[in-house]
C-alpha cells in the first residue's frame, strides 16, 4: 500500500517538490511562532515572586552628596523618618535604581566551585526591601540588623540561581565567589524569583545585596507601600514632601502597576503582530494548498474512475488520496523537524530544551491538521465520482 | 501585442475565479505587510521632523572608554560636548540637549507625567521644530538661567486643557515654576534623541553642568554648512577624539563617533557591535521569510493554472511560437496578476495604516504612505510577479507538442 502510494508520489516529482517546500517552509515559520508562544506561557505560569499593588517607585536623580558618610546616612535617615511619617506610607525601602518592571538592569557573575554563572540580577536592598514586595523566603532568613556586622559578606540568593550554582541541595550556609572568585560571601536565604521584565519574562537569576554604610552615595530609588486606594492627592503631598526636602534632585513618582502594564505591552505587541502575520501566512497557504489538490484530483478523475469501476469504495479513494498528502507533509516534517531539532541541541538561544519540543510537537500537529483539512474536501469531491461518467469523459 | 496579453490574462483570470482569488489574496496580503512595515521604518528613519537639515547633520549620542576588561559607554557630559565640539571648525553651530527624562506635575489633583529635556540655544537654531505659538529661548536667557520653558502641543492640552495662547503662563513641573514662552509640535517618541513633552535652558539644569567628567546625559547635533561638508565634519571629530586622553589609568581608549541619524539610531551602545548590521539584518531574514512562502504559493497555483492551458499551448507552439515568446507571454500576463493584486494591496494597506493610527499604539506617531512606500510596494510587485511567473513559464515551455495537444 505505502509503496505503492510512494511510487504515485514519485511520478509527479516536480509538482509534489514545490508542495513539500511549501510544507516545509510553513512548518519552519510554525515552529518559530509555536516555540516563541510556548516560551512566553510557560513564564506566564511562572509565579511573580512578587506583589506590586500599591507599590510606587520614587526616583531621584542627582541626589545630596556629602564626603562625610556620617552626615550622608544622617540626611538620608531624614528623609526616610519623613516618608514613614505620613499618613498611607505602610513601608519604604531605598534599593539600587533596577526596580522591578524597569528598564535597568545591574547584571554580574559569580564563581561556585569553578563553575561561572554570568547574567544574574544584582539588586542592592535593604532590610525592609521583602516586606515592602512581599517577596516569598524559600529557605533560611533576610537581612537584619546583625549582618552588618557579620565576618564574611551574606548573600541572598533566588531559587532560579540556587538550582543553577546547587541543584536540589540546601544552599545556606554554602559559600559563593564573586565575578572573578575573589570575595567570598555566604548565602543565608533563598527567596521565590521575581520576574523583573513582566509576566512573560523569564524569572530570576538574582542575587540580593544588603546596602552598607556608603550605599546612599549611589542609591536612586525609593520603593514605597502604602495603604490601597491612595489616591493623587496624597501622591502630590508625597511628591511636595520629596521634592521640598531634596531640592537638587529631579523626582519622579510610578506607580508598578502602571510599570507592569508597560513592560508588558511591550513584550506582547511582537506578539500580536507575529500572531496576524502568520494567521494570514497560514490561510494563505492552506488555500494554496487545497486549491492544488483540488485541481489535482480533478485531473486524475481518469485513473479514480478505473478503480472505482473495479470494485474500491468511495471511503477507500479519498482515503487513498488524504494519505497520499499526509505522506507528502510527512516527508516535509521529517526535514523540517530536522533542521527544528538543531536548536536545542546546539542549545541557541538559550531556551529550556522542552520549550523547543512542545514547538516542534505543536507545529507538527498543525501542518498535519492543516493539510488533512485541506485535502478532506478534494478527497470526498473524488469518492463522488462515478466510474461511468468519469472513464466516458476519456 | 501587449493588448492582446492583457486580454487573455483578464480571460483567464475570469475562468477559475478560486484560484484567481487565492492567488489575489496572496498577492495583496503580503504587499499590505510589507508595505505597513515600509510604511512604519519610513516613519522613523525618513521622518525629518524636526531635524530638517537632517543631509548636513551628525550626531554625537555615545562615548566609550575601553580598557582590558572594562568598558564604560554612554551619553557625554555637557562640558565635553560643548569644550570639544568647541575646538572644531567645520559645524556652523552646535545644538546640544539631554536625554528625556520624566518628572511629574500635579494639577488639580491630577497627575501627570511629564518627560524634560535640557538644551542649549543653538539647538532651536539648529533643528526646525514648528512653533504653534511664541518662540524658543535665545543665548541672552539661556546665560542668564532664565526658568524658561518651551512645551509641545500635547503637553499644552494635558496641562491648561483647551485654552488658546498659553505663552507668559507658568508651568511647574519638578517643583519650579517656568514661564512658557513657546509651544511646538509634537515630536513622536520614536524619535528618542529629540523627543520630549518641555524643553528647558541647561543652565537651569539641577544637575552640575560645569562637571568634567566625560560621561553625562547630553548629546549634540553638529550642522555643517553645506551637505558637502559633512565628511569633512566627521573627520575633523574622529581626529578630535584621538587625541582626547582617557578618564582614568584602567582605560585604554577613547571612542565617539559624529553618526549620520540612521547609525546614531540604532547605535547598539558597544564598540563592536555595529546596530547598522543588526538592524538590517534582521529585517532582510523577517521580509524573506514572509515573501518565500507566499511566492511558492503562488509558483505551486501558476503551474497548475498553466497546465491547465495546456492545448492552448499546444496550439501555438504547433503554429509556431518559440518557447521565448510564450515564456514572454506569461511573465507579462503574471506581472498583470500581480500589478492587479498589488492595487488590493495598497487599498489594504490604506485601510490597515489608518485601523494602526486610530488604534495609537505609539502616541503621535501618524504612519503615512508616501511615494517611497508606493515605490517598494511597485518593486515588490514586480519582483513578486516576475519570480513566481518564471519557473512555471520555463516548465510550460519546455512542453512537448504532442503531448501537449493530446491532452485534452
Amino acid at each position: 500500500m505505502f509503496k505503492h502510494l510512494f511510487k504515485l508520489i514519485w511520478n509527479k516529482k516536480k509538482q509534489n517538490f514545490l508542495l513539500m517546500t511549501e510544507m516545509l517552509v510553513s512548518f519552519l515559520v510554525l515552529f518559530a511562532v509555536f516555540t516563541l508562544m510556548m516560551y512566553y506561557y510557560d513564564n506566564y505560569k511562572k509565579p511573580m515572586g512578587l506583589e506590586y499593588e500599591n507599590v510606587w517607585v520614587i526616583n531621584y536623580g542627582n541626589a545630596y552628596q556629602s564626603k562625610n558618610t556620617d552626615s550622608l546616612n544622617l540626611y538620608y535617615e531624614t528623609l526616610r523618618k519623613t516618608i514613614k511619617s505620613l499618613p498611607h506610607v505602610r513601608e519604604i525601602s531605598f534599593t539600587s535604581g533596577n526596580t522591578p518592571f524597569s528598564q535597568q538592569t545591574n547584571n554580574g557573575g559569580m564563581t561556585i566551585k569553578g563553575k561561572h554563572i554570568d547574567g544574574i540580577n544584582n539588586y542592592t536592598v535593604e532590610d525592609s526591601y521583602k516586606d515592602v514586595l512581599s517577596l516569598t523566603l524559600l529557605e533560611g532568613r533576610w537581612y537584619s540588623k546583625e549582618d552588618a556586622v557579620s565576618k564574611i559578606r551574606p548573600v541572598i540568593i533566588d531559587n532560579n540561581l540556587k538550582e543553577a550554582a546547587f541543584g536540589k541541595q540546601s544552599a545556606v550556609g554554602q559559600l559563593l565567589g564573586n565575578d572573578d572568585d575573589k570575595v567570598k560571601m555566604k548565602v543565608i536565604g533563598v527567596v521565590q524569583a521575581v520576574k523583573k521584565d513582566g509576566n512573560y519574562s523569564n524569572p530570576g537569576p538574582g542575587e540580593y545585596f544588603r546596602t552598607d554604610t556608603g550605599s546612599f552615595r549611589w542609591l536612586n530609588k525609593i520603593l514605597v507601600k502604602v495603604d490601597p486606594g491612595s489616591d493623587a492627592a496624597f501622591e502630590g503631598k508625597l511628591y511636595k514632601t520629596m521634592a521640598n526636602y531634596m531640592k537638587n534632585s529631579n523626582v519622579e513618582i510610578e506607580h508598578l502597576t502602571n510599570k507592569l502594564r508597560t513592560t508588558n505591552y511591550f513584550a506582547l505587541v511582537p506578539m500580536i503582530v507575529l500572531g496576524i502575520v502568520s494567521t494570514f501566512l497560514v490561510i494563505n497557504v492552506a488555500l494554496g494548498l487545497f486549491g492544488v489538490l483540488w485541481y489535482n484530483i480533478n485531473k486524475r478523475k481518469g485513473e479514480i474512475g478505473l478503480r472505482r469501476a473495479i470494485g474500491a469504495t468511495g471511503n477507500s479513494v479519498s482515503a487513498q488520496l488524504v494519505s497520499e498528502s499526509m505522506i507528502l507533509a510527512t516527508l516535509a516534517l521529517i526535514v523540517g523537524a530536522f533542521f527544528a531539532v538543531q536548536f536545542p541541541l546546539l542549545n541557541v538561544f538559550d531556551l529550556p530544551a522542552s520549550i523547543y519540543i512542545e514547538g516542534i510537537l505543536l507545529s507538527v500537529l498543525f501542518v498535519y491538521l492543516l493539510v488533512l483539512i485541506c485535502s478532506l474536501y478534494p478527497g470526498k469531491q473524488a469518492a463522488a465520482i462515478y466510474p461511468a461518467v468519469a472513464l466516458h469523459e476519456e | 501585442m501587449l493588448k492582446n496579453y492583457f486580454k487573455i490574462a483578464i480571460a483567464v483570470l475570469k475562468r477559475r475565479k478560486f484560484f484567481t482569488f487565492i492567488s489575489l489574496f496572496g498577492i495583496s496580503f503580503t504587499l499590505t505587510i510589507l508595505m505597513v512595515l515600509t510604511a512604519f521604518i519610513d516613519k522613523v528613519i525618513n521622518d525629518n521632523y524636526p531635524d530638517k537639515k537632517r543631509d548636513r547633520m551628525l550626531y554625537i549620542n555615545r562615548i566609550a572608554q575601553v580598557g582590558d576588561g572594562n568598558m564604560q559607554s554612554g551619553t557625554l557630559s555637557y562640558y565635553f560636548l560643548s569644550h570639544y565640539t568647541g575646538m572644531m571648525k567645520t559645524p556652523v553651530k552646535v545644538g546640544i540637549s539631554s536625554i528625556f527624562n520624566g518628572t511629574n506635575t500635579y494639577v488639580n489633583n491630577q497627575k501627570i507625567s511629564v518627560n524634560y529635556k535640557y538644551t542649549n540655544a543653538d539647538f532651536w537654531d539648529v533643528l526646525d521644530h514648528d512653533f504653534i505659538e511664541g518662540k524658543p529661548f535665545n543665548k541672552q536667557q539661556v546665560t542668564n538661567a532664565d526658568r524658561v520653558v518651551v512645551i509641545s502641543e500635547d503637553m499644552k492640552k494635558q496641562y491648561f486643557g483647551d485654552v488658546q495662547s498659553v505663552v507668559g503662563k507658568y508651568f511647574e513641573a519638578d517643583n519650579v515654576s517656568y514661564r512658557v514662552i513657546g509651544v511646538v509640535k509634537n515630536v513622536p517618541v520614536t524619535n528618542y534623541m529629540m523627543y520630549s513633552d518641555i524643553y528647558l535652558p541647561y543652565t537651569v539644569s539641577k544637575a552640575d553642568y560645569k562637571d568634567k567628567s566625560y560621561s553625562g546625559m547630553y548629546m549634540a547635533f553638529l550642522l555643517a554648512a553645506t551637505p558637502a561638508d559633512v565628511p569633512k565634519m566627521q573627520a575633523e571629530y574622529e581626529d578630535l577624539i584621538k587625541r582626547v586622553p582617557v578618564e582614568r589609568k584602567d582605560f585604554k581608549h577613547v571612542y565617539s563617533h559624529a553618526n549620520t541619524f540612521f547609525r546614531s539610531y540604532v547605535d547598539t551602545g558597544r564598540e563592536d557591535k555595529s546596530g547598522v548590521f543588526i538592524v538590517v539584518t534582521a529585517i532582510s531574514i523577517f521580509v524573506f521569510i514572509f515573501t518565500l512562502l507566499p511566492t511558492l504559493n503562488l509558483v505551486n497555483i501558476n503551474i497548475t493554472r498553466i497546465m491547465e492551458r495546456s492545448s492552448e499551448i499546444g496550439v501555438r507552439k504547433a503554429f509556431g511560437a518559440s518557447s521565448k515568446t510564450l515564456v514572454y507571454q506569461f511573465i507579462v500576463e503574471n506581472l498583470i496578476l500581480t500589478l492587479l493584486g498589488g492595487i488590493i494591496g495598497v487599498v489594504l494597506s490604506v485601510a490597515a495604516l489608518s485601523f494602526i493610527n486610530g488604534a495609537d499604539l505609539i502616541s503621535n506617531l501618524e504612519l503615512r504612505i508616501n511615494f517611497s512606500v508606493l515605490f517598494i510596494g511597485l518593486l515588490v510587485c514586480l519582483v513578486f510577479g516576475f519570480i513566481s511567473g518564471v519557473y512555471p513559464a520555463w516548465r510550460m515551455s519546455k512542453l512537448n507538442v504532442v503531448t501537449a495537444l493530446k491532452a485534452q
